[in-house]
């Protein structure tokens, strides 16, 4: 079958194996067929020899968390991202794996007004205990929400979906900070409700490709060319491969526009007034698709040193918390044996707070009971003296 | 939501008392699986295996042995599936046991500088946790990262720091293996001089032929007080290999000396960024290690030579951060290649340290000839040579062309006065050269040792002995089966 993989990028995995140890489902599993390796070899053995897609066969490309810890370890730069979502797209597409019931929960993701509605039902499911464990939903979910504010033109900050129903006291924080930082800033709000993230990690191409020329056609009217800042390490991941997604000139242009909060705020720190840092010690845990696809994880650092006491590193190479947008909901062992070893690595260096610029990892995390914040908070908290 | 239903009992015997051993999860029987066992990271492609086994304790072993035995099937370990000798690939539908869930670090002991470790615990992992204790496993294959310690035990894996501290055989000290009829055996002893025979040493390096190790103490080795890491320019690989002879002649050692050509430089320079001079001919990576008043010494001593041989640049990594990111680039070279040519073909030789300049003239004569790109990297300090044949197996006629060229740089190796293997092992790559290094005599030894430990010739057979030798013999064992994807 042919899965619809450039012929020279599946060529470029030479299966030397130095990604094994960077594969949270690897890792977890200690099983080739769960490993990049494998999946690529899967990939070969189908596309090339004809393999008949098998439970197994779909079971290793449904398990891949897509954190693409595998590509910065590959000495040979196979892009790996780019070969699983062909793969998922392909089989999705012609019903070998089922994404109906993501289908259907991210349809309502374009309409925010009904996004909302849901969540706040959620939040109230969640307190009277009849949300299904399963999805592994936190206790706080907001029953209601601050409006957003226009303080300006000068830059976007993208607030997505899920996200702004359920965490929009991040997107008002890093608003704040960049205010701080002399800035006017547009919140995007209900003027483009969603990326696409999550459909192109389930494979769900054609919705993936038809949000993402939404929110462009949204945020470029009249030759708009401000930068888009994101406060989601998924969102951002995603917006700046639209190139790729769409393969137009103006997916690309749009694409140099968008910038992780963390990484703007890293070029403008010096315009934030000098306050007394936070009195806590503070686990720095990069998402993935900050670290490993965005490459910018180094500004968090640099941003969030002056406001705490003290930055601590977690010693596990950046390897998935095994969030994965709905990945954590859909294999919840897997997910689940994953974030055990994460929260490993975070009690060993017993951090007062873990500070995580996305927010499917700060929830999955805090599933089990780890205390996580975003780092706008914290520097919005130290900004405004609530230290 | 997950495709994978855990499997009912199979109908199939073997796989029925498999399953009740282990659980049925750890019993795969599946395509896929059987598919991915058949390579490991050489350029071999074995048949078809079996069933693959994912034991968790020593018993498991036993009883898959035991099972394997009553079916008349042949066991295979497999590791991490990074040797570059095709030692872990199946030959003739053997039961496959993966020691990926063997992996706890099961007792540290810190005063008698020893520990006790599953097979399946990565080599790196069992170092990053010895590290803030002070203390480190000494053997780091340029796969350390992923190689499994039991791989390496079975491999008698080297790295580029085993210059100073010796390959793994000097780094364990005592193994629990599960025997091919399923008998557990301890070999070694935890004193300094054990009693009787060294079983061990025969078992380090066995490549799987005498039995599975469960249980492995190794020695930890105390971290240095101080490190200095330098890398050194050439405007041609002579020079540099004449830099590594001179250094060791005038008796220094340093803990790793490794050399680069430079296009193989250039590749790993794309990928970490580390500075690696891309214009140079040649680089050698030097590193010294000890009291702090002494490495600075031995620095001095290293460019000294160095700049007799010509070095055009003489660098010292000014942090932390620097020294790890030119070890990175060599540690990560043979799977920088795909920037290349999408297939490569690894080899392993020794050759006297006073021939690697001449050796390696043929290595790019012979290449020349074969019209075959090659690039080299080597642990230079102990004239293991790496050279790296590039390919694309596509092209019709090209992988004849890389083994021919293969073979001539082995046999250049042997005349040169070398072995056959530095630290990757015989596994099926280099069986048909044992011939020529060793007599009639000596391979008979070998496979009566074999034989005292696997009288059935059970334990990955078809490997390391050359065909002729009983064990060699795979004929008699069961053909691949068919219908693997069914």
């Amino acid at each position: 079958m042919d899965l619809r993989i450039d012929a020279e990028d599946l060529n470029s995995c030479v299966q030397c194996g130095l990604c094994l140890p960077h594969c949270p489902t690897y890792r977890v599993t200690g099983d080739e067929a769960l490993s990049p390796r494998g999946r690529i070899r899967l990939m070969r053995e189908v596309q090339d020899h004809g393999a008949p897609i098998t439970s197994e066969i779909r079971h290793a490309f449904d398990t891949c968390v897509q954190c693409r810890g595998c590509e910065p370890a590959c000495p040979s730069g196979v892009p790996y991202g780019r070969l699983i979502e062909s793969t998922r797209e392909t089989l999705t597409g012609a019903g070998e794996l089922s994404a109906r019931p993501q289908r259907l929960a991210f349809s309502v993701l374009a309409y925010p007004r009904l996004l909302r509605l849901g969540s706040t039902l959620l939040a109230v499911a969640v307190r009277l205990r009849l949300a299904p464990k399963r999805l592994g939903l936190p206790r706080d979910l907001p029953l209601r929400r601050a409006r957003h504010v226009a303080s300006g033109d000068d830059v976007y900050l993208f607030t997505g979906c899920v996200m702004d129903a359920w965490q929009r006291d991040v997107h008002h924080a890093g608003q704040r900070v960049m205010e701080a930082a002399g800035f006017g800033v547009t919140p995007t709000a209900d003027l483009a409700p969603c990326c696409g993230a999550l459909h192109t990690h389930a494979g769900l191409g054609p919705d993936a490709r038809s949000r993402a020329e939404a929110t462009i056609a949204a945020l470029s009217v009249d030759g708009d060319r401000r930068p888009i800042v994101v406060d989601s390490a998924g969102c951002g991941a995603a917006m700046k491969e639209y190139g790729h997604l769409l393969g137009t000139a103006e997916a690309e242009s749009f694409a140099q526009r968008v910038v992780d909060i963390q990484e703007w705020l890293a070029d403008h720190l010096h315009r934030l007034p000098a306050v007394s840092p936070l009195d806590v010690c503070v686990a720095v845990q990069d998402p993935c698709h900050l670290r490993h696809v965005q490459g910018v994880h180094a500004a968090t650092r640099t941003v969030l040193a002056p406001f705490v006491h003290r930055l601590i590193e977690l010693d596990d190479d950046g390897l998935c918390c095994g969030a994965g947008g709905a990945y954590s909901v859909l294999h919840p062992g897997i997910a689940g044996d994953v974030r055990a070893r994460k929260v490993d690595a975070i009690d060993q260096v017993s951090p007062d707070l873990v500070a995580s610029a996305n927010p499917g990892c700060s929830m999955h995390l805090a599933g089990a009971g780890v205390e996580t914040v975003h780092p706008m908070e914290l520097i919005d908290r130290a900004l405004h003296g609530e230290g | 939501m997950s495709w994978f239903r855990r499997p009912s009992r199979p109908a199939d015997p073997l796989l029925a008392e498999l399953a009740d051993a282990l659980a049925p999860d750890r019993v795969r029987n599946d395509g896929a699986q059987r598919s991915l066992t058949s390579h490991d990271a050489s350029v071999f492609d074995g048949g078809v295996s079996g069933p693959v086994c994912f034991p968790t304790t020593t018993e498991e072993v036993q009883a898959i042995m035991r099972i394997a035995e009553r079916h008349g099937r042949a066991v295979v370990p497999r590791g991490a599936g990074t040797g570059l000798a095709g030692g872990a690939i199946p030959l003739g539908a053997p039961v496959v046991v993966c020691t990926g869930k063997m992996n706890n670090v099961i007792q540290i002991d810190l005063e008698n500088r020893i520990a006790w470790v599953e097979p399946g615990v990565i080599n790196l992992d069992l170092s990053k946790q010895l590290r803030p204790k002070g203390f480190h496993f000494a053997p780091d294959p340029s796969s350390q990262q992923v190689c499994t310690l039991g791989g390496n035990v079975a491999n008698n894996s080297g790295g580029p720091h085993c210059l100073a501290y010796g390959v793994t055989d000097a780094h364990v000290l005592a193994l629990e293996v599960v025997l091919p009829d399923g008998q557990v055996a301890r070999l070694g002893g935890l004193e300094d001089e054990p009693d009787g025979l060294d079983l061990r040493g025969a078992f380090v390096g066995s490549e799987g032929t005498l039995g599975i190790a469960t249980k492995i103490a190794v020695r930890l080795t105390p971290n240095p007080p101080a490190v200095r890491t330098m890398l050194l320019s050439f405007s041609s690989v002579r020079d540099a290999a004449q830099t590594v002879s001179d250094v060791i002649a005038a008796g220094v050692v340093p803990a790793a000396l490794e050399v680069m050509d430079q296009r193989m430089v250039t590749a790993i320079e794309a990928y970490v960024g580390a500075g690696y001079p891309t214009d140079a001919a040649a680089v050698l990576l030097a590193e010294v290690e000890g009291l702090e008043a002494g490495v600075d010494i031995d620095v001095a001593h290293i460019e000294r030579i160095g700049r007799a041989n010509h070095a055009t640049d003489v660098r010292l990594a000014g942090s932390d951060a620097e020294r790890a990111a030119l070890w990175k680039g060599r540690k990560t070279a043979f799977g920088a290649v795909a920037q290349i040519a999408p297939d490569y073909y690894l080899h392993d030789t020794v050759v006297p340290r006073a021939k690697l300049a001449d050796v390696l003239e043929q290595v790019y004569e012979i290449v020349d000839r074969h019209d075959v790109l090659v690039l080299n990297v080597f642990h230079a300090g102990d004239g293991n040579l790496h050279p790296l044949l590039v390919f694309d197996a596509r092209e019709e006629g090209t992988l004849e062309r890389v083994h021919a060229a293969g073979a001539e740089i082995l046999r250049a190796s042997l005349e040169a006065g070398g072995v056959l293997s530095g630290e990757h092992g015989i596994g099926v790559e280099k069986q048909q050269y044992m011939e020529e290094l060793f007599t009639a005599a000596d391979l008979d030894h070998q496979n009566r040792l074999r034989q005292a430990f696997d009288p059935a010739c059970r334990a990955n057979p078809g490997k390391v002995l050359p065909m002729g030798h009983s064990c060699a013999d795979i004929q008699a064992l069961r053909a691949v089966p068919t219908g693997v994807w069914g």
